[in-house]
């Protein structure tokens, strides 16, 4: 058994003052405090952007020494977007297996050591270099060809799909943690400066730098328990599935760690990983949560957020609370976490017993999904 | 980048993708497995027959590398019932139709600030009338 026993946050944000070292020894410090322990035996560090944006390398091993844990064992793990939860995996197995007892996750990411462009062509490495990523895709143009074929297919206005950010951002509002804490309204969502056509600044993530950090331990400590954690990998691009709108490697991950769609129905809160308007969309369908074509009225009739179906990213989600790539992850287990715990402080899901992360890179080369459990 | 380009210069000259002879599919780009079935029994075989764009976005966010070249009309192109993402060219934001006929043509896509080499790749434009013939 893994429970988690401490969870730390910083805010998501252009911290152009503080460096990945800084922004991890905060959220390892507040982890650590919380956990109430004195050590840690083995360091796993959820990165992605960093490696091309600050440029270090072995960051396990540089960071143990800077977080006051020289000489404990330590491993970096990078799988882009889902870096977060990736590392959750590698920590989750060293605990399950009895190789660690007291593991320390940090995920840390920078976002703005550049402008914009420079980072735009960092990101277009989490797609296929050699494929897709041939082109100038920047980081929003395979989502927003998704993003029209799906209102294409399904004839839904520019306006509906705007649910989804005018929801995430009322969420984010009350999130101490959340990098953009304003409400807008669908209409100035649909409305916003063009980032790639149909996607407007209001349907992507912004750019910013954090870091999150978690301590779990073998054993029965902690309110909270990793139940599953499981992947899938899947194709290159969307072009190669039959639906570009259907993700299998999610699909593939969900049907590993055992959830049918009852089940998921049944989860009280979701992190899921909406790096785009469509993603959120994409993802919910693939579920089957929404019927194909329904989730953007389905959000607009309150169905995830109190209406009955699984309350999802009252954090924000990545769209309003921010997503510092391999940082993110992190983000949504310790925000899961102190759901959990009937803490969290923003939107909460009162008497909230399980929660489910979803982490995808790009549109589903790697998909991961965690279930957390209240003890 | 400059070696990567070369390495794949075939590939992105003449639009060479894969066919499984295990399982039967073709797919862009080329890839010594079959990322369908994972047969080792993948044959190049060159995407031909009708293009038409499925879907596509204008991308104004781009890397410093293309900021001359934005807008970027990035498209979903379906050949010859293969689908791979390239750019579309000869053709400006407002004359972009889902549906629309296409035909390849080889077209620059970047300029390397510091080496100032220019690479070259198949982008898309609109078929221009009667058959066409695929633009090589
Ligand atoms: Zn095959």
């Amino acid at each position: 058994m893994v429970g988690i026993i401490g969870v730390g946050m910083t805010r998501i944000n252009r911290h152009y003052g503080k460096g990945l070292r800084e922004l991890a020894l905060e959220a390892a410090s507040s982890a650590v405090e919380d956990a109430g322990v004195n050590g840690v035996d083995f360091i796993v560090v959820a990165s992605s952007l960093s490696y091309k944006q600050v440029g270090q390398l072995d960051l396990a091993g540089h960071l143990a020494s800077y977080l006051g844990y020289r000489g404990s064992r330590g491993i970096a793990v990078e799988s882009g977007e889902a870096s977060g939860l990736a590392g959750l995996m590698v920590a989750y197995g060293l605990l399950a297996s009895g190789v660690a007892d007291k593991v320390l996750l940090v995920g840390v990411d920078k976002l703005t050591e550049y402008n914009s462009g420079e980072t735009y062509s960092h990101l277009e490495g989490l797609y296929d270099v050699e494929g897709d990523g041939f082109y100038n895709i920047g980081h929003a143009g395979i989502a927003g060809i998704l993003m029209r074929l799906y209102m294409n297919e399904y004839g839904v206005d520019r306006l509906t799909m705007a649910n989804w950010p005018a929801l995430m951002h009322a969420n984010a509002k009350v999130n101490p943690y959340a990098m953009l804490r304003f409400a807008i309204t669908p209409e100035k969502a649909a409305s916003a400066m063009p980032l790639a056509d149909p996607i407007t600044l209001m349907d992507s993530y912004p750019i910013g730098d954090g870091a999150a950090a978690l301590v779990l331990a073998r054993g029965d400590s902690g309110d909270v328990e990793v139940s599953r954690v499981e992947s899938s990998t899947g194709y290159p691009s969307p072009a190669h599935r039959d639906d570009p709108l259907f993700i299998e490697s999610l699909r593939d991950a969900v049907a590993r760690i055992g959830l049918s769609r009852e089940d998921l129905e049944k989860i009280d809160v979701m992190e899921i990983h909406d790096s785009f308007t469509i993603t959120a969309y994409m993802i919910l369908e693939t579920l089957g949560l929404s019927d194909k074509g329904r989730a953007p009225r389905d959000v607009a009739e309150g169905r995830y957020n109190g209406g009955g179906a699984p309350v999802l990213n009252p954090s924000g989600g990545l769209k309003a609370r921010g997503h510092p790539i391999g940082a993110t992850g992190v983000y949504q287990l310790a925000e899961l976490t102190l759901q959990l715990r009937g803490e969290f402080p923003g939107v909460r899901v009162d008497g909230a017993k399980r929660g489910l992360a979803i982490s995808l890179n790009g549109f589903g080369s790697s998909s991961y999904v965690a279930l957390l459990t209240a003890r | 980048m400059i070696t990567r380009h070369w390495r794949r210069r075939h590939n992105l000259y003449k639009l060479v993708g894969s066919r499984c002879r295990s399982c039967g599919r073709v797919f862009y780009p080329y890839s010594q497995r079959c990322i369908y079935c994972g047969s080792r029994e993948v044959e190049q075989a060159r995407l031909e027959g009708d293009a038409r764009l499925v879907s596509y976005s204008i991308v104004y966010s781009v890397s410093d590398e293309a900021k001359y070249e934005a807008p970027v009309i990035l498209g979903m192109v379906d050949i010859g019932g293969v689908k791979v993402i390239a750019e579309l060219t000869d053709v400006s934001p407002g004359e972009v139709e889902a549906g629309m006929s296409l035909e390849p043509v080889l077209r620059r896509v970047t300029v390397n600030g510091e080496s100032g080499l220019i690479y070259y790749a198949v982008k898309f434009r609109p078929r221009l009338g009667g058959s066409g013939s695929g633009g090589d």
